[in-house]
Formats: structure tokens, sequence, C-alpha cells
């Protein structure tokens, strides 16, 4: 029972930050000198009662806070205006958006959380073989080179030189090499923590009554590093996001990234204004539950 | 810690932190080479176009050939040198001030303040980098500026913390207590107990986090959300060539090479500073 008391503050919490991204965002987008309706304008000729028109009809009449409550109350009822630039509703292009969005980045961290347990795993079952030296590898990868250069690194081999055929549109290259970047980040604290877990006395305790060490890693050591495990995995849910954006635009799969890219380029607010909010409330719920479950499988977070 | 050899180089192999430096050091060298060679001789303007000389190989007159609009590549990538690194030191040196500044600030002054920058930083470390980078280029555009606005707020949060872990200790230190005892303010206190021991940590952060900060920003340009067109930094140029990847993989390729041994170079550099002081982890464990 206890625990639900904190897991309605975060949720709270939580909300009240996508609402705050929300309203910046909302404010920034209308901070940007010329709107909508003077790009229009200046393409072709509106008159200034057309002008005045088409800012009523999309939203932009008023004052800042009056459109934020109006464009609110519309959100709430599953109502996000439409695209400047396609005439569609903006509800329909994001549902359509997310699941390929979702497949995408759940199958790459799950490859990379994979790949990072078993080397992590690996390098501290058997310290003398080139195992560890691949979890520093990987995390040096991680850090140093951006998963775009990998990716077009990706499409001229495989694509362009070996005639592999087709890197562009196809899931598996942006997947691994997402996932190896998401691994990167992941091994090397995982593998930090698995040695400091391996030094509890009731490990050692059990290595010491002779439990194969296969049974004292999966009972023993690898619970232990379960909240630290969720911790970074949250802290990587950033970059996941951020990869998932930049492997969309390179490898033209569809999603959320490839949308907001597009709104950005073609100021189509709406979208944009809508790819954000739906990000940021993925973030923060992500955020959340896994802080929830950090408190569940915390000892010493769940007084 | 096992000292572990990582690199094919040979050097970083036992001898840990000083093999880290050395080839850190040759890399970066490596990369910044041909931008120091500008520096000292000049160049092709980056920005002049050539429309019969279209993605050239490499050649005379052009030395590592031309791009999609016949610029030379060569002039694009010295200056893109200067402007990736500048950008990136840039992000770091206001991520400092950002993240540092504000922190203490808030620290000192306590409560409300406190409380405030703090969420502020909490808030800036749920958000994506790409999606600061976003609003940044909403909001003001594409540029050098908005770029580094985006990193310095994205890298803002570790350097609040790095302070954050300093002032607690520094607080709960016995000598300081007994300075507070004999009369010495909170000011005095902070300048005499806290900015020292930040110094080492904040330096280190600034290493650690550089590598990171050209990497955001080459991929920011990459998505069009970073410098302007008419600026080269390797993330644009790589952008930029991408679609031409089929005629031309050179005018890819080198700017891809080029930012991989820098960040690889200062990771290397990062990762022997982070060794040596160490400002984000936990106290040494027996």
């Amino acid at each position: 029972m206890r625990a639900f008391l904190p897991l309605g503050i975060s949720l709270l919490r939580a909300l009240a930050l996508v609402a705050t991204i929300t309203f910046i965002v909302f404010l920034l987008i209308r901070a940007v000198p010329g709107d909508v309706v003077d790009v229009l304008a200046a393409q072709g000729d509106l008159t200034p009662a057309q002008q005045a028109a088409l800012r009523v009809d999309l939203g932009l009449d008023g004052t800042v806070a009056e459109q934020f409550l109006r464009w609110l109350r519309q959100a709430v009822a599953g109502d996000l205006g439409q695209s400047v630039r396609f005439g569609r509703p903006v509800i329909g292009m994001v549902e359509q958006a997310i699941p390929s969005t979702i497949v995408f980045a759940a199958a790459a961290f799950s490859f990379g959380l994979c790949l990072a347990l078993v080397l992590a795993l690996g390098a501290l079952m058997a310290p003398r073989s080139p195992l560890p030296a691949l979890v520093e590898a990987i995390n040096l990868w991680s850090i140093a080179v951006p998963t775009f250069v990998a990716g077009m690194a990706a499409i001229l081999v495989f694509s362009i030189w070996l005639g592999w055929l087709p890197v562009i549109g196809n899931m598996v290259a942006p997947v691994v090499i997402l996932g190896l970047d998401i691994a990167g980040q992941l091994a090397k604290p995982l593998l930090e923590e698995l040695r400091e877990a391996r030094l509890a006395p009731h490990v050692r305790a059990a290595r010491a009554r002779g439990i194969h060490p296969v049974l004292v890693a999966a009972r023993y050591v690898l619970p232990k590093t379960v909240p630290v495990l969720l911790a970074l995995s949250s802290i990587s849910l950033a970059s996941l996001i951020g990869g998932t954006m930049t492997m969309e635009a390179l490898f033209g799969l569809p999603g959320l990234g490839s949308l907001v890219l597009n709104a950005v380029s073609g100021r189509d607010y709406p979208v944009l204004q809508a790819v954000v909010m739906v990000l940021a409330l993925g973030v923060v719920l992500i955020n959340a539950v896994a802080d929830l479950a950090r408190r569940l499988t915390d000892p010493r977070m769940r007084a | 810690m096992s000292g572990a050899a990582i690199l094919p180089v040979g050097l970083a192999g036992r001898h840990g932190a000083s093999g880290r430096l050395l080839a850190g050091g040759a890399l970066v060298l490596l990369a910044l080479a041909p931008g120091l060679v500008r520096l000292l001789l000049g160049g092709a303007d980056p920005l002049d176009q050539d429309l019969l000389a279209l993605n050239l190989p490499p050649g005379a007159g052009h030395p590592l050939g031309t791009d999609h609009l016949g610029r030379d590549l060569l002039a694009r990538l010295t200056v893109g040198t200067w402007l990736t690194l500048g950008t990136g030191i840039g992000g770091v040196l206001l991520a400092a001030l950002a993240g540092g500044v504000v922190a203490l600030l808030a620290l000192t002054l306590g409560g409300a303040a406190r409380a405030t920058a703090y969420a502020a930083f909490d808030l800036l470390r749920v958000l994506p980098g790409v999606l600061l980078a976003l609003l940044t280029a909403v909001a003001l555009g594409n540029g050098v500026g908005p770029v580094t606005l985006a990193l310095g707020l994205s890298f803002a949060p570790l350097f609040a913390e790095v302070v954050r872990a300093t002032h607690e200790r520094e607080m709960a230190a016995d000598y300081v207590a007994a300075a507070q005892v004999f009369g010495l303010g909170r000011l005095a206190v902070l300048w005499r107990h806290v900015l020292p021991n930040l110094a080492g940590p904040a330096v280190t952060l600034c290493a650690i986090v550089l590598p990171r900060c050209i990497v955001t920003e080459s991929v920011l340009s990459f998505l069009g959300l970073g410098v302007s067109p008419d600026q080269p930094s390797w993330g644009r140029m790589i952008a930029d060539a991408s679609g031409f990847a089929e005629d031309a993989p050179h005018v890819v390729l080198a700017p891809m090479l080029a930012l991989s041994l820098l960040t690889l170079g200062l990771s290397l550099l990062g990762e022997a500073a982070r060794r040596r002081f160490d400002p984000l982890r936990r106290e040494q464990r027996p």
C-alpha cells in the first residue's frame, strides 16, 4: 500500500512536467517571428481579411494564453488540429507514426540491453578473456562514434559497395547500430556494478559454500544490479530517442522522428507541437515507471 | 580494474591512463592537423562554387576533390575543423556556466532557489538533447549560437550534479563546520572551501563532456537542427554529401573520418582524465 503514495506523486510530477514542456513548446513556437499565415501570404496573395479568417481557422487568433487553453481543451478531446502542410488531422499522422517508432526503439533497446548483459556477465565470469577489453571498446565506441556516422558507413559498405540491397527502409542495420550504441552505454557501468555486487558478503558466502558460479551469478549477483540497471536504462532513454530519430532520418524509416523533422523544416507547427508532446509524455512516463520499478526492487527505497 | 587494451594502437596496452593520453593526443592532433595547416597557410574559400567541377575526385587544384556544388572539399573540411571543435567547446563552457554557476548560486541561497534550480535541471535531464535542439532550432533558427545553447542546456545537469556532490561533501566536513563556528560567512566558505575542491572535478568533467558535445553537435547538424547551411561543420558536411554517397563516396567519407578521429581521440583523453580524477563516481571502494 505504501508503494502507491510515491507512485501517485511521481505520476503527478510526470504530468506536471509534460504540461510544462508542452507549454514551453507552445510559447517558443509562437515566439518565432512570422507564423504559417505569413508564410502562405508571402507565397500567394491573401487579402488581410482572408489572413484573419485563416488565423481563426488555425487557432492563431487571440493571446497566447487563450490559444494554449483552447489547444489544450481540444487536445484532451483528442483533437490536435490539422497539419498545415498536408491538411490532415494531426492525431491521425501521430497515431500512424507511433507504432513504428515504438517497435524500432524497443527492438534496438532490447538488443542493446541483451548484448550489454551478455558482455558484462561474460567479462565478469571470464576476466582473463578478451571480454573485459571488449566492454571497454564498445563503451568507447558509443561515446566516440555517432550513430549516424556508423549508419552512413553501413550504407556505404553494405548497400553501395557490396550491393546487398536494400539498406534504405530496412530495419536490421539501424537496429543493430543503435543497439550497439545502447549496449556501449550500459555494459561498462553494469560490469562495474556486477564486480561490486560480487564482493557482497552473502555472495562470497554462497561462493564459499561451493554453489556453481553460474547459479551464484543468476541468483545473487544479477538481482542486486537490477535497480542500477533501471537507473541506467532511464538515462540512456534520452539517447535512445535521439538515436531513433537519427536512424529514421538516415534510413528513411517512417515514425515520429521523420514526422517531427519534416515538421520543423516545413514549419508545420501543429505537427511539431503534437510530436513534442507525445515524445515528452513518453520520456516522462517511462522514467516514472522505471522510478517505480526501482522503488519496488530496491529494498533501500522500499521503506 | 584491469588495464585493458582497447586500441589497436598498442600504446594503450598496459600503460592505462598514460597510454590513453598518448593515443588520444595523437588522434586529436591527426584530426586537427589539416585545420592547423590552414590556420598557418590559408586556403581556398569553402563557399566558392564551381558548377563545372561537381563531385570531383581528389586531384590537382582540389587536393581532396569537390562536393556536389563544386566547393573545395579540403577548404570545407579545414574550416569545419574549427567550427566543429569551437561549437563543442562553446557547448561545454556554456554547460559549465549554466550548470555550475547556477547550481552554486542555488545551493548557496538554499530553500526555494535550490528547489527551483534543481527541478529545472531534472527537467533538462529527462529532455533528450535532440528535443531541446528541436526547440532552439524552431525558436532561434539554425546557426552556431542556437546549437551551442542546446548543447549547453542539455549537458548542464551533469555539472550541476558535480557541484551538488562537492558542495554537500564540503558542507559536511568538520573543518568547514569549524570555520563556520568561527564566523566564516556563506560566501567565504564557498570561496575558500567549495570552489577549490570543485576546480579539479569540473575540469575533468569538461574533458569528458567535450567529445559528447561534439558528437551531439554533429548529430544535430546532420538532422538539420544544427548549424546553418553555409557553415560546414563536419556533421553538416556529412548530411550534405549523404545524398551523393554513391557517385562521390570520398565527399562523405572525409568528414566521417575526421569526425571519428577527433571524437575518438577526445574520448580517450576524457577517459584518461576520468581515471585520474573521476568526478562522477562514488567514493572509491576498498
